[in-house]
């Protein structure tokens, strides 16, 4: 209705634009006044054409004003934006390769775990998942935790156990500083959740380093130039190297090999219910497949007879009487 | 016992075979195996072995490396050689950069990655 109207306007205010040109004209050519009779005057669309176009100006000077992102970072210091990587396990109907898992885990504990604590994960998480139980325990009982105090108030200490938690390299943040260059290592338990671009950010990050750092870029002492890295300098030297673990499995065990995996255990570690979500979420497609299925067909059941009923109508047999009524529509 | 007690018990009696019954006796048989291998060739093999090691290159590299010099990622490497070859002669010219490489070297990374993941991601396990 507005835009009709609005539209409407601007047409007459169009002719009269239009007349008023042609009325100009025509007076220059001659003095006679003759098509100017039936036309509105310009002026009397004056108010809401510049009333519209008062409203489209504010609307551009906002935009200009406070339209457009603000980019006060350069793209340097927002870092390269990961690319996105084809994870298997990312899939919808798709699970965590546990044979990953635990080349993943063997990359963890022989490179990551000399300076990143995995603080949330329990050996008795890696039982079914990672390694089997025998091989969980003997795993903890490498490892020494504190006892409850004893009779004299002392903490001993005793072999881990299945429900102690994965040992820390650092006694605490300020000791992990100290040891590297005042940089803190995060936990990696949830690291994969923690990241914006989750598996693919940390995937080029341990992939990522170039050889040298491109020209004129400054890196920092101590800092190493990583283009995923927000700054790009960051603490953490290349740590994955060609052959640096050898697998049980025989896998070739290349740079790209090990991140892979590391980051599928570490996505694993921010996510273990990931199998058993995805498992959840089958079941409930199933048994709602299976009842939608059922009410339709119940729903064919049901309305069988209201839609296969036949509604006759039988005329009542016309008598000679009626026909010598008047009928209604012949004057008489 | 219910008819329904006694399918569903024999269901899972034979639907999920244990897991534990089967593994040792493959296990076994991989042991076997490679046992009879490393009998009948056994100095052949630990050469391949060696030499195995000493060639691994990681395809992220040598894929990415194809991608940069493939025509997809021409204008970001000509860019990043252009960007390159100017800072390299201000340096040597003035003593000091007054631009750097960053950006350049981000799109030409960016189209490098994006052209190699896939490829990557299929040869890798
Ligand atoms: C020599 C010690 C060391 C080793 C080994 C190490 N890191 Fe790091 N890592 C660090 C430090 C220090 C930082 C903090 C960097 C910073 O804030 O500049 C860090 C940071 C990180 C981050 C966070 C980056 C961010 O966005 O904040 C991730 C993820 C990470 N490391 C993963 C790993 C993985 C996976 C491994 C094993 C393959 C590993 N690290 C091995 C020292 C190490």
């Amino acid at each position: 209705m507005l835009a009709r109207s609005a539209l409407r306007t601007a047409r007459s205010a169009g002719a009269a634009a239009r007349n008023a040109t042609s009325k100009t004209a025509s007076r220059s050519a001659s003095s006679s006044s003759s098509t100017a009779e039936g036309a509105a005057p310009w002026t009397a669309n004056a108010l809401p054409v510049g009333a519209s176009a008062f409203a489209i100006g504010t609307v551009a000077w906002y935009y200009h004003l406070y339209g457009r992102n603000v980019d006060a970072m350069t793209p340097a210091e927002e870092g390269l934006h990961p690319t996105q990587y084809p994870w298997e396990h990312a899939k919808w109907h798709k699970t965590f390769d546990h044979q990953a898992l635990r080349r993943g885990f063997q990359v963890y504990q022989e490179v990551c775990a000399s300076c990143h604590s995995l603080e949330r994960i329990p050996y008795r998480a890696l039982v079914g998942n990672i390694m089997t139980v025998d091989e969980a325990k003997a795993l903890a009982e490498e490892n020494e935790y504190d006892t409850e105090p004893n009779d004299q108030g002392e903490i001993e200490k005793r072999p881990g156990k299945l429900s102690d938690y994965l040992p820390s390299p650092y006694k605490n943040d300020e000791a992990a500083r100290a040891a590297n260059n005042g940089a803190l290592p995060p936990d990696l338990s949830l690291m994969v959740k923690a990241r914006h671009g989750g598996c693919n950010y940390i995937f080029s990050l341990l992939t990522g380093y170039p050889e040298e750092p491109p020209a004129g870029a400054v890196v920092q002492e101590g800092l190493n130039f990583n283009p995923y890295f927000p700054g790009t300098g960051i603490a953490m030297a290349r740590v994955l190297y060609d052959d640096l673990v050898e697998y049980d499995d025989g896998t070739t065990a290349s740079t790209s090999q090990m991140a892979k995996d590391v980051v599928e255990f570490l996505n694993w570690a921010a996510e273990p219910e990931m199998d058993d979500r995805k498992k959840m979420g089958w079941k409930v497609l199933s048994v709602s497949a299976v009842l939608f299925a059922l009410s339709i067909w119940v729903k064919r059941y049901k309305w069988a007879p209201i839609k296969s009923r036949k509604i006759a109508y039988n005329p009542p047999i016309r008598s000679p009487i009626l026909d010598k009524l008047p009928k209604p529509n012949q004057k008489s | 016992m219910g008819i329904t007690d006694f399918i569903s018990a024999a269901w899972d009696t034979f639907s999920t075979p244990s897991p534990d019954a089967e593994e040792p006796a493959q296990a076994n048989k991989e042991e076997e195996s490679s046992d009879e291998k490393e009998e009948s060739s056994d100095d052949a093999e630990e050469e391949e072995e060696e030499e195995e090691e000493e060639e691994t290159v990681d395809p992220k590299e040598t894929l990415e490396e194809e991608c940069r010099n493939s025509k997809e990622c021409h204008p970001a490497k000509h860019h990043y050689d252009a960007c390159v070859e100017r800072v390299t002669s201000q340096i040597d010219n003035d003593g000091k950069a007054s631009e750097d490489c960053v950006e350049e070297f981000f799109h030409l990374a960016h189209c490098a990655t994006a052209c190699a993941a896939p490829k990557l991601f299929s040869q890798l396990k």
